[in-house]
């Protein structure tokens, strides 16, 4: 571009002044600058802001809804998790329980089977004392009532002994014959 | 020099049937008496338009744009309407959303362009920087810097020039009458047709108006001249109608131009 | 309306200005007055129309 400053002899309308060049050109930067760096990045965020809040609303609230979505859902797999647990501690009890009582119930047999058993040792106990009196008496009613039979006293107590005894052993004999061959039988 | 239509026409002070010929306005009616001098520097209305200019778009936008609300109102609108039109009509009908960058780059652009068109017919200020070369070329020389420098950049030196020169699809024999066309047309006739359009527009549609408003002032008076003054200013509103549609329209082609030319800079074409 | 449309004139002006230019430079060599000029605009612009075509006919 070539400079023509002022020739008002030579008016072309197509060659620029240089001065006019340099305000329209700086006048235009300084336009540009502003509307770049300040104005126009405002604008356009409040428009995306904009579109944001219209579009971005239905988005958000969709966004809201899944999520109450997934917390009910997670709510219920705590609600079936906690039943589950209950379910599980209840049986644990009824479990326990039963063992207890089993224990228990061992436990008193126990106890029962020694009370019977001592029971059964001391009537055991009673009836050899009482068999052993018996035989005594037994024997000395045997032995009078033999010497009133007979009348005559038998006195000598070694005879008396004898043949007490030998009653005595005939009838155990015999007993405990009865006893085999009730056993073999 | 004189300059205003107002006082072409008056100093001129001559009617028809005066017995003076009709003053007609020629390329004196674009040269300005400087307003003040500095040294060689004189400062001329053109220049002072231009200015003004640029403090009505940052002012407009300041007011518009410095506190945006979500919910707009007055200014905001108005300027949100500018904005869309320039992003969703023009840059991103030619570069789709890549051209996004570019968006505050072709906003200065119109609005700039627009309200110094738009100077034509405002009273007082009656004049288009615009239609001063000087003011075009200003403008398409940042353009023209900006394409050059995005293309050697997007596409290497020898790449955008070779993009340039060599469009594909053409047989290799015909490039060797094709490529300096397209050559010459990338560097020097682009940018000049571009900033002669706009001026060649705004220098017309002055000129018109000029013409008729000296022409109604010439034919007034008491005469049958009345009528033909009558008609003469109806033409000129008219004109100033088709000047405020054409002041517009130059805005959004320089503008369009820019975007296909920042356009071609990002990648090869097809 | 895309910026193509608008851009065509630049092509128009490109072609009428390169091959004009070259007419014309025959002329002055050869000596012909107004003969290689004519020629070469012509051509020009028939080329710039063929570009033009290349460029953004067929895209759309």
């Amino acid at each position: 571009m070539i400079f023509l400053a002022n020739s008002e002899e030579k008016m072309n309308p197509l060659l620029p002044p240089l001065d006019e060049i340099i305000i329209g050109g700086v006048a235009f930067l300084i336009v540009f600058g502003f509307l770049w760096k300040m104005l126009l990045p405002k604008i356009a965020k409040t428009l995306a802001d904009r579109t944001d809040a219209i579009e971005g609303g239905l988005k958000r609230a969709e966004e809201a809804q899944a999520e109450a979505q997934a917390e009910l859902e997670r709510y219920r797999d705590q609600l079936t998790e906690a039943r589950r647990e209950a379910g599980r501690l209840t049986e644990d009890a009824r479990e326990q329980g039963a063992v207890a009582i089993a224990e228990m119930r061992a436990e008193g047999q126990r106890i029962k089977d020694e009370i019977v058993t001592a029971g059964h040792t001391q009537i055991e106990a009673d009836r050899n004392q009482a068999q052993n009196a018996l035989r005594q008496d037994v024997g000395r009613l045997a032995v009078d009532l033999a010497s009133r039979i007979v009348g005559e006293s038998l006195e000598d107590e070694a005879r008396q002994r004898r043949v007490v005894d030998r009653f005595l052993e005939e009838l155990e004999a015999k007993a405990s014959a009865t006893a085999t061959s009730e056993k073999v039988r | 020099m004189t300059a205003d239509v107002q006082t072409l026409a008056s100093e001129s002070g001559c009617h028809l049937f005066s017995g003076c010929g009709f003053p007609s306005p020629g390329l004196n009616v674009f040269e300005f008496k400087p307003i003040f001098s500095i040294g060689a520097f004189d400062f001329t209305k053109p220049m002072l338009l231009a200015l003004i200019s640029m403090l009505l778009v940052i002012g407009f936008f300041w007011s518009a744009f410095a506190k945006p609300k979500m919910v707009p109102r007055g200014a905001q609108n108005v300027g949100e309407l500018g904005y869309l039109f320039v992003r969703d009509n023009i840059s991103r009908e030619t570069m789709g959303k890549k051209g996004d960058p570019y968006v505050p780059f072709l906003f200065s652009i119109f609005f700039f362009v627009w309200v110094m068109n738009v100077m034509a017919i405002i009273p007082f200020a009656q004049f288009p920087a615009t239609s001063r070369i000087a003011f075009p070329a200003s403008i398409v020389g940042v353009v023209y810097v900006t394409y050059l420098v995005l293309g050697i950049k997007n596409q290497g030196f020898v790449g955008y020039f070779k993009n340039m020169m060599f469009p594909p699809g053409l047989p290799k024999a015909i490039y060797f009458l094709l490529a300096p066309i397209e050559l010459l047309q990338g560097l020097i006739t682009r940018p000049f047709t571009m900033a002669v359009r706009l001026f060649a527009n705004m220098f017309a549609g002055h000129m018109l108006i000029v013409t008729f408003s000296v022409g109604a002032w010439y034919l007034l008076g008491f005469h049958i001249g009345a009528l033909f003054s009558a008609t003469s200013f109806l033409v000129v509103v008219i004109l100033t109608a088709f000047e405020l549609m054409i002041q517009a329209l130059q805005a959004y082609i320089i503008t369009l131009l820019a975007a296909s030319y920042i356009s071609s800079s990002l990648e090869a074409e097809h | 309306m895309d910026g193509a449309a608008w851009s065509s004139v630049g092509y128009l002006l490109s072609g009428m200005l390169f091959y004009g230019g070259i007419g014309w430079l025959i002329d002055r060599w050869t000596g012909h007055s107004a003969l290689f000029l004519p020629i070469g605009l012509v051509v020009g612009i028939a080329l710039s129309l063929v570009l033009v075509f290349v460029r953004h006919g067929r895209s759309s």
